[in-house]
């Protein structure tokens, strides 16, 4: 399976275009030639700065084919982060397309970094396929775009696993027509939402991310494609739920939400409005290439936090999350009591790249912590509870405190600072900071938002602000996110729109 | 009370509950009624649906009964005709 790159046909539903598999073998064949004489050879690494599009598949193909390696990138991140990323990852050419910024290309020229846009495909056709289980496949990374980046490196053998995992407890008939309408830069969308269905041989809908307007005509998109599988995230649902008419054709035969808790009252919502039972809670981490457990089949009453079994993995809930502790039977809790999630399966990835001390953190004899609590219940399936990762969940998206605090902290005038997870009615968790400044002066104020506009992604910056005199510390002085958190919601907030539009 | 004065009114009040939902870097003075609102960076684009979750909580207009257009909250011009529309 999926050695020979047997893929499926490519719609983008909203531009009209297709590539089917003759066209984008064509196209594939192209790049191939094109990257070849840009000298890309085994074991390179190629930035991907832009994605849910026709040619971000095919590019994929191309750098597979040679032997290279694929790092997607956030298309939103600024010239700084993506700068930060090419002195973590060394990439030897970035793909560009249309709406690549200036800023950015100027920046990667001026790293070194040779640039290509993928419309300038070039007339030479090759086909070759160089493709070495063991070699690194797919870079992605999760944090660390402001400071030390943290890129999950998969092999095409832990890829392959994966898919494999799924095809073994899925198949694919569900997945024949599969809309995609996540970022092709995270797991959750390109890994299991994307490639899994694309190269099993199935046809891939492809729109841009995150898109209320196309949200808002789902269930118009579903009939006219005939869609028969779509993942997505609590927040896009919110929107969906509300606003969006049901499809009316039956064409769906499986929803996974992830990336995020499902609610039961959400999870129901989500069956009456699609007009399957076949709805499932998708637990995945990007580490684990993604979808890692769910249902199988999904047609039991909708609990809260309820997952299911492992899809190509064993679960295990242990009473301790130190990796650098052997682990024995005593360790391991309970059904029904609550502890901390590993993960076993041979879809994990090879490591973090460059970061062997991250992934000696993360990994033991093969087992990988997530961080996450939750526990098995009688019947033997996971249920989850809650996390203890240091991280903000926007909608599905990962946003890192600690990469917001690095930026703030590099700003001249700041003393201290803290960023933490404030809730919010449609993401779930949106973004709040609390930063002690050597002076707080309306001046100063625009300073920081100027810096930190130039340094984070939009989806990275703040909501919420507060000026406060000194971040609260445990005993040991470390800073406790959520206690930090608590104190400022008992003060008012900063009027920043007041004090920037002062300035304006 | 004059129609003028009732727009001015919804005006004000919409005004009010954009800017608790409002990105910071935007000043919403700075907005006329037919500028569009994400595209302008004021609002996050899924900030819609806390747009509609106002209109239904203060005006009583059902989206759900009565399908909905994207386009009928793109500024807050159109916001303010959807709202004469809905409650004359």
């Amino acid at each position: 399976m999926l050695l020979d790159l047997n893929v499926g046909n490519i719609t983008e539903p909203v531009s009209g275009r297709r590539w089917d598999q003759a066209e984008i073998r064509s196209q594939t064949a192209l790049r191939i030639g094109r990257l070849r004489k840009l000298g890309i050879a085994q074991k390179d690494r190629v930035f991907l700065a832009f994605g849910n599009r026709l040619e971000f598949f095919s590019e994929l193909l191309a750098i597979w084919s040679l032997g290279g390696c694929a790092i997607p990138i956030d298309s939103r991140l600024t010239s700084f982060e993506v700068e930060n990323l090419v002195n973590a990852a060394s990439p030897e050419l970035a793909v560009i397309d249309d709406e690549t910024p200036q800023e950015i290309i100027s920046m990667l020229t001026a790293a070194g970094v040779k640039v290509v846009a993928t419309s300038d495909t070039g007339s030479d056709a090759v086909t070759v396929n160089s493709i070495h289980l063991d070699n690194d496949a797919l870079i992605l990374f999760t944090s660390g775009s402001t400071g030390d980046p943290k890129g999950v490196v998969h092999t095409h053998r832990s890829l392959r696993a994966r898919w494999m995992s799924l095809r073994d407890h899925l198949g694919v008939e569900a997945f024949r027509r599969t809309l995609c309408m996540l970022p092709t830069h995270f797991g959750h969308g390109l890994i299991c939402n994307s490639l899994f269905p694309w190269l099993s041989g199935n046809d891939l809908y492809i729109t841009q991310p995150f898109r209320p307007d196309l949200v808002m005509k789902l269930g118009s998109l579903i009939d006219e494609h005939g869609i028969t599988f779509m993942s997505s995230v609590p927040a896009i649902w919110k929107l969906a739920l509300r606003l969006a008419k049901p499809p009316q054709s039956g064409t769906l035969q499986r929803v996974h939400c992830g990336s995020a808790p499902l609610s039961s009252h959400m999870w129901d919502d989500i069956r009456k409005w699609t007009g399957t039972q076949n709805v499932c809670n998708a637990y995945g981490i990007t580490e684990t290439g993604s979808w890692v457990a769910g249902l199988s089949v999904a047609d039991v009453p909708a609990v809260d936090g309820l997952i299911g079994q492992g899809w190509g993995s064993v679960i295990r809930v242990l009473n301790t999350n130190d990796t650098f502790q052997s682990i024995g039977p005593d360790n391991i809790c309970g059904p029904g009591e609550s502890g901390y999630v590993w993960l076993n399966t041979p879809a994990l990835m090879k490591g973090y790249f460059n970061r062997d001390d991250l992934t000696a953190k993360a990994v033991s004899d093969g087992w990988f912590m997530t961080g996450d609590i939750g526990f098995i219940d009688e019947t033997g399936r996971l249920v989850l509870r809650g996390r203890e990762r240091d991280e903000i969940n926007k909608g599905g998206m990962k946003v890192f405190p600690s990469d917001i605090d690095a930026v703030v902290e590099r700003f001249g005038r700041t003393k201290d600072v803290c960023t933490f997870a404030l809730d919010d009615p449609i993401y779930g968790q949106n973004v709040g900071i609390a930063i002690v400044l050597e002076d707080t002066s309306d001046d100063t104020v625009r300073a920081l938002y100027s810096w930190m506009k130039s340094h984070l992604a939009e989806s990275k910056m703040p909501v919420r602000w507060w000026m406060i005199d000194a971040i609260p510390r445990t005993s040991r002085g470390k800073i406790n996110r959520d206690a930090v958190k608590a104190a400022c919601q008992e003060l008012q907030p900063l009027d920043m729109p007041s004090i920037l539009g002062k300035g304006a | 009370m004059k129609m003028t004065d009732l727009r001015q009114n919804r005006r004000a009040g919409l005004i009010n509950f954009l800017r608790g939902i409002q990105k910071a870097g935007m000043p919403i003075e700075n907005l006329g009624d037919s500028d569009r609102l994400v595209a302008s960076g004021l609002i996050d684009s899924l900030a819609i649906l806390q747009i509609v979750m106002y209109l239904e909580q203060t005006y009583g207009i059902n989206f759900s009964a009565n399908g909905f257009d994207p386009e009928q909250l793109g500024s807050i011009g159109n916001i303010l005709d959807l709202i004469e529309r809905e409650c004359p």
